[in-house]
């Protein structure tokens, strides 16, 4: 019996990061659609406005008297965008690598894959750290450093999958068949693939809100004026002292965004790799 | 089983509950042999010759000491001198040395000691080389006598000696000062651990009034709230504070409030050479769009005085400019639709990270240009890279930043020669010649007027739009005293006690 | 035996190679000169030239890399042009800190995932393994440096059982030493302990379910000495493999959290030499840590190997 509850707690998971993703995809598409105030624009009269204290700022104003519910909008953006591109460009570049490295053998193979465990030896967030400081601060720096970061673990969940898929009888039998290459990706390798893949790019996108929000805050990523989460703690910072609501909301948001893409994984995961088996 | 577990736990608790406690004990109050001070920046190497760091002159002003000094109140009184004179032709400087100075290795200090260290500071490798070109001798009359001779008449040469660079600093250590510095000041050098503290103590054979507290413990704290934390807690005596912390500190009697408008001036400094900035209308838009009376409420919570020209407020050649491009939106936009920018005009604006006041400053400017249709895009940078594309490369449109801590009118007012290279300038030439008269005027009414006059033009013409002069703010614990702002970049201790 | 010490140590001096060629390459890029640096404002461009050539900024970069690969191996990393000390010197300076905190945190980490992943293991499907969940994904979502806020507006400042900044070194007193690197170590044990938990927790279900339990229930030992004398000593390899796999992201950690609470780490160094562009102590910092990373990661898989006798065998047989 304890097999079926551990099965519903699996569906809630799926359900659970399911719903909070979409809650940050809604807040995204909202910030094209309808903000209260413009993030940016400042009421220096009305600055350090407690939440419910005017109910034209329902979360309250910060240091420069900026809408803090509309900023909390706009940062979904920099979440969203930054992350999913980063997490793209990785995965796409790590499955390149790691198909390459296990098509071509040889030392060109050992090479890459020599190269892709130095990438993975750095500590995640001083690989980042290390590309800003070469890119430069900033959105693109942002993407370009967690796109790096993500690229090893993409490369060898591709490398050992085809490595190992090549033993395998279908893929033998198949050979023996004289089925053309392009259609052995197709028909074969990229079924086997996708699932793997789709659930491992959901949960690299939470690590890469983690560091993207670290960036962020350590005054590396997003740059003022503009809105991201981290940036919001950074700024509260200076002032959480005395106005300890500036930290809460934006804190909450990092928490429940990487939270769902968490758990939306660890469902996924679930469910694909059931399917398949 | 879960007997066991829990008396696991209830350890942890214990354990934790202990250290809890260990806190309130070791708060004890502060004991009068050691004074401690937040600073929130490293200093750059403690060679006040080789860095152009503010964080090291902070520190560095108590190990080493110049020929003269300058009192709080803008004094310049002899230090290492015992007395000067300056020739009739004004071209010369004579300096008289103290007998028995000893720097802190033992060595008792003479006129070469001088001659060294002010070639040092002309040398290689010395940020502030150029400041002293106009030097061209240096000659050792006896032990305790020296000469230095200039190339052109400066009226205000004595000053150049009171600045925290231009100290005497022995040959023999001179390699390692970045390390291991070595002065005559009344507090010699104990220990740097770069991010964590640095610890002076009284220096014994000190040539004038010895040091009142023993050892001076410097603690870097970098942000504003765990500063003002560690004054309330005891861990410092003295540090800065915001204008929003003062609140708190001044209706609390366990501490003191200390505020002083500094010498430095806070400005929007506009890029002539920008096509659109070198149209005197928009420049007077751009002032008059400007609302400075809320920048200093907000950034620095009204702890500033506005300013309508370069010289800050406490400066004895100050004169008050603020009527000349007072706030006016709707004068602004009328501007900008006369100069032909009526549909919109947009700016790059540089701010330096490394100082939240001009950021903040910065961003509240963007949005109050925002509403006269001006858009500035903001783009922050690490003060190095301000140092070498802003002040050095002059590619920018727009920046905020302080300029600060000189003692005589025209050097802090010479960048504004339309030949001077500096990043911001006047270009049309409009103060040169009145530059040049101050450099030779010795009367100090005309002095004065010449200095009122650039002030008023600066104003007019606007090769930046001046804001405000900020102010340092302290908080201290009550039973501190002694502790004073200068004009120029340093902080001494040597006059701090504790009141009994 | 030997052959898996000497492939697996092989294998770490190749990574490094790679690491050292990515670290100086990425670098080598960073823009803003460090002549610029030291000089400041007023500097002119003879003098600017002088300090290039002097700190050989001017050289071909291969030379370069070869004359900084040599200082590596010699343990001289060159100059912090910020500091004007030495790297290395600015390194042990700085690591007494951040080893603490990372130790602390490890530790702090390993004893609640063991007691509660081995609590959520036995009592499965119960409020404890619903409640070790819970916990495994908040600490795992949450960021350190808004606990690390919170921590400070609370423990340092209402209630100031806690230093809020700051860092007292062993030698001035054993109390104060874990006073001042409490909070930081939970902080930071916050964000470890979700991996851990759920590597516990399955290991011991692994356990639990082989064959030699069932052998020692049938002899009537007590469920205690079942548990926590079989079960969890055979479980305890996979969670000391991840270990060693977290070391590096905790060192990753400290960055941030000696960021928030302003202890003078490794961590801090490396963003106050990523914010100056101090390309020698950034340099420098990043060879250090990510070696350290690499040895500490060498180690464990070496200490693996002499304690599970399995591995041992699957090696030899590769």
């Amino acid at each position: 019996m304890p097999n079926i509850s551990f099965r519903v707690k699996k569906k809630y998971h799926l359900y659970g990061g399911a719903s909070l993703t979409f809650l940050v995809v809604l807040l995204c598409l909202l910030s094209y659609v309808y903000m209260p105030h413009g993030p940016n624009d400042m009421n220096l009269a009305l600055r350090f406005t407690s939440p419910g204290e005017n109910p034209g700022y329902i979360l309250g104003t910060d240091y420069f008297g900026r809408d803090i519910f509309s900023r909390i909008i706009y940062g979904s953006r920099s979440v969203l965008l930054v992350c999913c591109l980063a997490v793209a460009l990785g995965s796409v570049a790590g499955t390149l690598l790691g198909a390459a490295a296990a098509i071509v053998k040889g030392p060109l193979s050992a090479v890459i894959m020599r190269s892709i465990d130095g990438l993975m030896a750095f500590p995640g967030i001083l690989l980042a750290m290390m590309m800003v400081a070469a890119v430069g601060k900033g959105q693109q720096g942002a993407i370009v450093a967690i796109a790096i970061f993500m690229v090893p673990p993409f490369a060898r969940l591709v490398y050992s999958l085809i490595l190992d898929s090549e033993n395998s009888l279908f893929i033998k039998a198949a050979k023996s068949y004289g089925v053309t290459r392009s259609r052995l990706l197709r028909k074969h390798y990229l079924p086997l693939l996708l699932p793997r893949l789709i659930t491992q790019f959901t949960a690299c996108i939470g690590a890469a809100i983690m560091i993207e929000t670290s960036l962020s805050f350590l005054g590396l990523g997003v740059q003022p004026p503009h809105a991201s989460w981290g940036l919001m703690l950074n700024e509260a910072r200076q002032h959480f002292l005395q106005y300890p609501y500036l930290a809460v909301v934006p804190g909450l948001a990092i928490a429940l965004a990487v939270l769902g893409f968490n758990l939306l994984g660890d469902g996924l995961n679930d469910l694909l790799m059931r399917r398949r088996s | 089983m879960k007997k066991r577990l829990a008396a696991l736990f209830l350890v942890l608790v214990m354990l934790g509950t202990v250290a809890g406690c260990a806190r309130t004990g070791t708060q004890t109050g502060t004991t009068s042999d050691i004074l401690k001070v937040a600073y929130p920046t490293d200093p750059q190497g403690l060679d006040p010759q080789r860095t152009a760091a503010v964080a090291t002159f902070n520190i560095t002003g108590n190990i080493f000491e110049g020929l003269l000094a300058v009192t709080p109140d803008w004094q310049v009184t002899p230090r290492l001198a015992e007395s000067y004179t300056i020739s009739p032709d004004g071209m010369e400087i004579t300096f008289i040395l103290k007998k028995g100075v000893k720097f802190h290795n033992g060595r008792e200090m003479t006129a070469q000691d001088v001659k060294y260290s002010f070639e040092r500071l002309k040398g290689e490798g010395s940020p502030k080389a150029a400041d002293y070109k106009n030097i061209n001798k240096i000659d050792v009359v006896d032990n305790y006598t020296i000469k230095f001779g200039t190339a052109s008449r400066d009226v205000e040469l004595a000053k150049a000696f009171c600045y925290p660079w231009a100290v005497i600093v022995p040959a023999e250590a001179a390699d390692n000062l970045k390390t291991n510095p070595v002065g005559t000041g009344a507090y010699k050098y104990v220990e740097w651990i770069p991010q964590q503290q640095v610890i002076l103590t009284r220096f014994d054979d000190y040539h004038g009034e010895k040091a009142k507290i023993k050892d001076i413990g410097l603690v870097l704290i970098p942000d504003a709230t765990s500063q003002l934390a560690a004054l309330q807690v005891g861990d410092v005596q003295i540090t800065e504070v915001t204008g929003n912390q003062i609140k708190l500190l001044k209706d609390n009697p366990k501490f003191q409030v200390y505020t002083e408008p500094m010498n430095a001036t806070q400005l929007l400094a506009l890029n002539l050479e920008n096509k659109a900035l070198s149209d005197l209308r928009v420049r007077r838009a751009i002032a008059k769009a400007i609302n400075k009376d809320d920048i200093i409420a907000t950034v620095v919570w009204g702890y500033g005085d506005k300013v309508g020209s370069h010289l800050p407020v406490n400066y004895p050649d100050y004169v008050d400019t603020n009527s000349v491009a007072p706030y006016d939106p709707e004068g602004a936009r009328q501007l900008l639709a006369e100069a032909g920018y009526g549909q919109g005009l947009t700016l790059k604006l540089a701010l330096p990270k490394n100082y939240q006041i001009h950021v903040d400053t910065g961003q509240i400017i963007a949005d109050q240009l925002s509403k006269v249709g001006i858009t500035a895009n903001i783009e922050i940078m690490e003060w190095g890279q301000w140092l070498s594309d802003v002040y050095t490369a002059k590619k920018y449109d727009m920046t905020v930043v302080a300029l600060s801590g000189r003692l005589d009118s025209r050097y802090f007012l010479k960048r504004y020669r339309s030949d001077s290279k500096d990043f911001v300038s006047l270009i049309t030439g409009d103060v040169d010649q009145l530059l040049d008269q101050a450099g030779t005027e010795t009367d100090p009414a005309k002095r004065k007027e010449i200095f009122k006059q650039i002030q008023f033009i600066l104003a007019e013409k606007l090769p930046a739009v001046y804001i405000q002069t900020p102010h340092k703010l302290f908080g201290m614990a009550a039973n501190v005293q002694g502790f004073r702002i200068y004009p120029i970049d340093i902080y001494e201790y040597k006059d701090v006690s504790f009141k009994k | 035996m030997l052959n898996y010490i000497y492939k697996r140590t092989s294998h770490a001096l190749q990574v490094l190679f790679v690491v050292s060629i990515i670290t100086f390459a990425v670098l080598l890029w960073i823009p803003g000169d460090a002549a610029q640096l030291m000089l400041g404002a007023d500097a002119t461009p003879e003098r600017l030239e002088a300090l290039r050539t002097a700190l050989g900024l001017d050289r071909p970069w291969y030379l370069q890399y070869w004359e900084w690969l040599k200082g590596f191996v010699h343990l001289d990393l060159g100059q912090s042009y910020l500091f004007g000390q030495n790297v290395s010197t600015l390194i042990a300076q700085r690591l007494p800190v951040t080893l603490s905190i990372a130790v602390f945190s490890m530790l702090l980490a390993a004893v609640v995932a063991l007691i509660l992943g081995s609590l959520a293991a036995i009592k499965k499907n119960t409020a404890i393994d619903y409640f070790s969940t819970i916990v495994m994904q908040i600490g795992s979502s949450v960021p350190s440096f808004w606990i690390g806020m919170i921590f400070i507006v609370y423990f340092g400042i209402r209630w100031q059982w806690f230093p809020v900044a700051g860092y007292v070194p062993p030698q001035e007193g054993l109390l104060p030493y874990l006073n001042s690197i409490a909070l930081p170590s939970i902080v930071l044990a916050i964000g470890e302990v979700g991996m851990l938990l759920r590597t516990v927790r399955t290991s011991m279900l692994d356990a639990i379910n082989q064959e030699f339990m069932d052998m020692a229930r049938v002899k009537g030992l007590s469920s205690f000495s079942i548990y926590f004398k079989y079960a969890l000593r055979s479980a305890m390899i996979a969670p000391l493999n991840v270990m060693g796999l977290q070391f590096a992201k905790l060192i990753g950690g400290t960055v941030v959290v000696e960021s928030v609470f302003a202890l003078p780490g490794i961590g801090r160094l490396i963003l106050v030499a990523v914010e100056q562009r101090d390309v020698f102590l950034l340099q420098g910092l990043v060879m250090f840590v990510t070696t350290l990373v690499i040895l500490i990661a060498l180690l464990v898989d070496i200490a693996v190997m002499f304690i599970n006798p399995r591995i041992r065998v699957e090696m030899q047989g590769e």
